[in-house]
């Protein structure tokens, strides 16, 4: 067990989420992708994928703009500033819980 | 269990935008365009025909991006790669601009005039034969594998060698071995091209209705 639960807590749940993870990751390392490009990447159904971004945007961790690139509608999707420092608070706080975790006292039960 | 790191799925990204084939077709009919300026400098001894593969990258960037938009955009669609990938392209870039530039100085330019260092790098290269040429372009072919991440570039830099090292104990004409390793590479990308389309058709319709929804 992690020596102190309480680092636990900070783990934000919404970024926790392993699809809403690939997303989160998928936007942190570019400026901006499209609705077409995530689904690809991820391979994910579109019902899927518009579900969990519909969730990170209420969250106004992502920004979804519609837009039209030569004549054509298209779905934007950037994380946003808030997005970005979540995703950064997460790695740092999944972190410390993993290095709080020794797993020879989970085998010794100390 | 496989670690997941933040510079390997950016890396992921910027290489599944490459996974078109396109940039082998272009970077192929570069090769063709240079061995066709030897060639028909050895067939009118006129060696300005090196301006050809010179302007060429400058020709190639709008019809290479054309062709992105056309092809590769409306099927895996739109991405825009933060500072660190657009500089990653404009280096692969500049060093094609670069690369034909000085090809151009050194061969077209400084030899016609007659200038001694141009003359002296021309006989260097020429009297080294096809090996230094070989080992310079596998190296740059190397560079731009690594830059870009695409693992084929190194492939094609060892065929260059390959076939510049059997070049140099051969006396088949430089052009025609140029000629080769344009034609491999351009047929090369057909074929990836052509997966590629067929891994992933255009969506019908602009915009699905699930996408419609968000």
């Amino acid at each position: 067990m992690s020596k102190n639960p309480s680092n636990l807590k900070n783990i934000d749940r919404l970024i926790h989420e392993p699809t809403r993870l690939m997303i989160m990751t998928q936007l942190y390392v570019v400026e901006s992708a499209d609705f077409l490009f995530l689904q690809n990447q991820l391979q994910m159904t579109p019902g899927n994928l518009s579900s969990h971004l519909s969730k990170l945007e209420e969250a106004g961790y992502v920004e979804i703009v519609k837009e039209f690139i030569e004549r054509k509608p298209h779905t934007a999707l950037t994380l946003t500033k808030k997005g970005r420092d979540a995703f950064n608070g997460y790695r740092k706080n999944i972190k410390k819980v993993l290095e709080d975790t020794h797993p020879r006292e989970l085998e010794t039960g100390l | 269990m496989k670690k997941t790191n933040l510079r390997e799925v950016e890396k992921r990204t910027y290489m599944s935008y490459h996974q078109d084939g396109l940039l082998d077709i272009f970077v192929g009919i570069y090769v063709l365009l240079f061995a066709l300026g030897i060639l028909l400098m050895t067939v009118t001894d006129f060696s300005t025909w090196f301006v050809i593969p010179a302007i060429f990258p400058a020709i190639m960037i709008p019809i290479w991006i054309s062709a992105k938009k056309r092809i590769t955009m409306p099927r895996i669609g739109y991405v825009k790669f933060g500072v660190r990938g657009a500089n990653k392209l404009m280096a692969v870039f500049l060093g094609l601009v670069v690369a034909g530039l000085g090809v151009f100085m050194v061969f077209g330019l400084g030899a016609s005039r007659g200038q001694g260092w141009a003359v002296t790098l021309r006989n260097l290269l020429i009297s080294n034969g096809m090996i230094i040429i070989g080992i310079g372009a596998a190296s740059i072919s190397s560079l731009f594998a690594y830059t870009m991440g695409l693992k084929r570039l190194y492939a094609y830099g060892l065929l260059v060698l390959a076939l510049f090292f059997t070049g140099h104990f051969t006396t088949i004409p430089f052009g025609y071995f140029l000629l080769a390793i344009g034609l491999v590479i351009i047929i090369n990308g057909f074929v990836i091209l052509m997966r590629f389309t067929r891994k992933y058709p255009l969506p019908q319709g602009d915009e699905t209705n699930v996408e419609k929804s968000l």
